[in-house]
């Protein structure tokens, strides 16, 4: 099993670690869109690390049949996950997509929040 | 690897070709980069006087939310100096993730190429009744628009 971890601050970081996702889900035999879509979480996903906790990790896994993302912070946490998963809950940088549209593009989806002591998700793309 | 990223605003292109301002935009762009970019083409659209605004995106093999936000914030301030952007290029794999995601631009026109956006722009050289105001309602997009057909950008092509 490859791991890549990625300490998340600032943009710059949220492009390095996406590329690299984007990389090893090719390497994975994921097809382009899939893989495509492994970036695209992970960019989310960072993007909310660096907005909200200011910083935090973002770790990706390749394990044989499917690859893992986790993201890490210990940042404000989310007050109400439900309605962030239902979406058009944005800040006024996004499209209010953020973890809504990650989950559509995930098999797999997890948030623990706990507000004052971070966020923690879970996020599986599956090989077929 | 800073430089990788810093120095890529330089490989960005824009260039005029007849009333249309082609804007290649690279891939992995930093917010801050975004924010420069969408400035510099609004300096070109003055500088040449520009109608159209093709927003080429066939580097680009990354497109999340900030993205597609940048695309719409580009298309409307682009709208209020009396140019019409539309996007171009669009990979497939980006296509569908864009979709998938849910990231719908209802008032950007897309194309498949450089040849169409040209033939576009040939066709409609005044894009002056394409101005509209931000905050109009989807609605009056979709009138300023072709339509509900215009859809995505890219979805038919896919």
């Amino acid at each position: 099993m490859e791991e890549r971890r990625f300490s998340i601050s600032n943009i710059v970081d949220v492009v390095r670690a996406r590329r690299s996702g984007l990389e090893m889900a090719l390497k994975m035999g994921f097809h382009q869109a899939e893989a495509n879509k492994v970036a695209v979480v992970i960019s989310e996903l960072g993007r909310n690390i660096e907005q909200y906790a200011g910083s935090g990790t973002i770790t990706v896994r390749a394990h044989d049949k499917y690859i893992e993302i986790i993201a890490e912070d210990e940042g404000p946490g989310i007050p109400d996950v439900e309605r962030v998963l239902a979406g058009g809950y944005t800040t006024s940088k996004g499209m209010g997509l953020g973890i809504s549209g990650s989950r559509r593009l995930m098999d797999e989806f997890e948030i623990r929040s706990a507000v004052g002591k971070g966020t923690r998700i879970r996020a599986v793309k599956r090989l077929w | 690897m800073d430089t990788e990223f810093t120095e890529l605003t330089e490989t960005s292109t824009i260039q005029k070709l007849e009333n249309l301002l082609l804007v290649a935009v690279p891939r992995d762009l930093t917010d801050s980069e975004v924010l420069r970019l969408r400035r510099q083409v609004l300096q070109e659209i003055r500088r040449y006087r520009s109608r159209w605004v093709l927003l080429d995106f066939s580097r680009v093999d990354i497109c999340d939310s900030f993205f597609g936000r940048f695309i719409q914030s580009t298309a409307r301030m682009a709208g209020l100096m009396g140019a019409k952007v539309v996007v171009s290029g669009l990979q497939d794999a980006v296509i569908e993730t864009m979709v998938e995601l849910g990231m719908t631009l209802p008032n950007i026109h897309a194309v498949l190429d450089l040849d169409d956006a040209l033939a576009l722009s040939r066709t409609e050289p005044s894009a002056e009744e394409s101005v509209y105001l931000p905050g109009a309602t989807e609605a009056e997009l979709m009138d300023w628009e072709d339509g509900p057909e215009a859809g995505p950008p890219g979805a038919a092509e896919a």
